[in-house]
């Protein structure tokens, strides 16, 4: 099948992240569990209790375990698991944020509200993410 | 027979400042269609009951209306097939309505135009006919059935929400040439849809999939335009 030729569009930010929502969201899985997987190989399967599996799960941050019987926290206090976090954090913040820039899309119509809308959504998105990572690193 | 109560949705806006319903009781055989229980209304009760028909036969999709909140061709529902004894009929959804359940479908092939629905082929003219095989036919034979009576296109949220989104229908219609082996402007159309108010409008609600009076798979042929604009391939 032969087709016409036309012209190469520039950034089109729908297109990028419409593949982004799908790419993350199984990223996310991903990430997700590995941190589980690596919890209960690490013992928490016999140690530990659903929300700790959960934090686990999410957010893979040694700090969020201290007040569990768990014992290999120094399995945790890598810069592995902190890369992990983080992943999990930029996908996490960047999935949601875009899902709220897709509603005000639909629902806001030509408006000031869109534009000021959007504004927010971006520097709530740097400010978050920005955040989280200080929180990642430091803890 | 059958005794059915029909609400009508009703406005003329040259003596109505707000549309209202009409209720009418009616005798009717399980066998009759909704056409047929306007066109008693139209012809015994009121005839100011206005209405678009055209072939009663499901093929020119004129008379897409909601039938007791789903939008339905008025000539392929019959009253056997509708559980309730009462039937409320009203205009689709998303357009604005010029009288009864007529409404203003420029918007609608506005968008339609928008996405090139014509055969497109710049080789000299062949001497007989472009030839195509079977399997390239079936490719788009399940688009190629719309009848261009908006039933999917008013059934969809995101239209509701912003009607620059092209909609359901349009995006079949440019799926029936995009995937058309004798064509050569797929590449127009899909950069032509690879646009906010294009495919990535479509959150996959299946609404315009259940509306269809055709059956066409359009959350499926949305998702092969999506496809083909991902990956460039027409395959």
């Amino acid at each position: 099948m032969t087709s016409r030729k036309v012209a190469k569009r520039g950034f089109n930010l729908d297109y990028v992240m419409w593949l982004f929502m799908r790419l993350s969201a199984l990223a996310m899985y991903a990430v997700g569990l590995t941190g589980l997987t690596a919890a209960l190989v690490m013992g928490a399967r016999t140690q530990t209790d659903l929300s700790t599996l959960v934090r686990w799960t999410f957010f893979q941050n040694p700090s969020h375990v201290f007040s569990s019987d768990i014992v290999v926290l120094d399995n945790f206090i890598n810069q592995f698991w902190q890369i992990m976090q983080i992943t999990m954090v930029f996908f996490g913040v960047t999935h949601g944020l875009n899902g709220l820039r897709i509603v005000v899309e639909d629902f806001m119509g030509s408006t000031i509200w869109r534009t000021l809308w959007r504004g927010f959504i971006f520097f709530a998105w740097i400010f978050i993410t920005l955040v989280a990572i200080y929180v990642v690193l430091a803890s | 027979m059958k005794k059915i109560t029909l609400k009508l949705f009703r406005y003329n806006p040259e003596t109505d400042t707000k549309p209202h319903y009409d209720t009418y009781k009616l005798e009717v055989e399980p066998t009759d269609r909704v056409l047929d229980l306007l066109e008693k209304v139209k012809g015994y009760e009121d005839g100011t009951l206005s209405f678009r028909r055209s072939c009663a036969h499901g093929v020119c999709g004129s008379c897409a209306m909601r039938v007791n909140g789903e939008n339905k061709l008025a000539c392929k529902t019959l009253i056997q097939d509708i559980k309730s004894s009462k039937i409320t009929v009203e205009p689709i959804l998303g357009m604005p309505v010029l009288k009864d359940m007529i409404v203003d479908m420029e918007p609608f092939f506005d968008n339609y135009k928008k996405v090139m629905p014509y055969f497109i082929n710049d080789d000299p003219k062949p001497e007989k006919e472009h030839i195509q095989s079977i399997e390239e036919q079936e490719r788009f034979d399940d688009t190629a059935k719309c009848i261009l009576c908006g039933a999917c296109t008013t059934s969809c949220p995101s239209f509701w929400a912003n009607d620059e989104y092209v909609g359901p229908a349009a995006i079949v219609n440019a799926h029936r040439f995009i995937f058309d082996s004798r064509d050569q402007g797929a590449a127009e159309r899909l950069q032509i849809l690879n646009d906010q108010f294009g495919v990535y409008r479509c959150r996959t609600i299946f609404n315009c999939t259940l509306a269809c009076p055709r059956e066409i798979e359009i959350t499926k042929a949305i998702g092969e335009v999506k496809k083909a604009i991902a990956t460039g391939s027409l395959d």
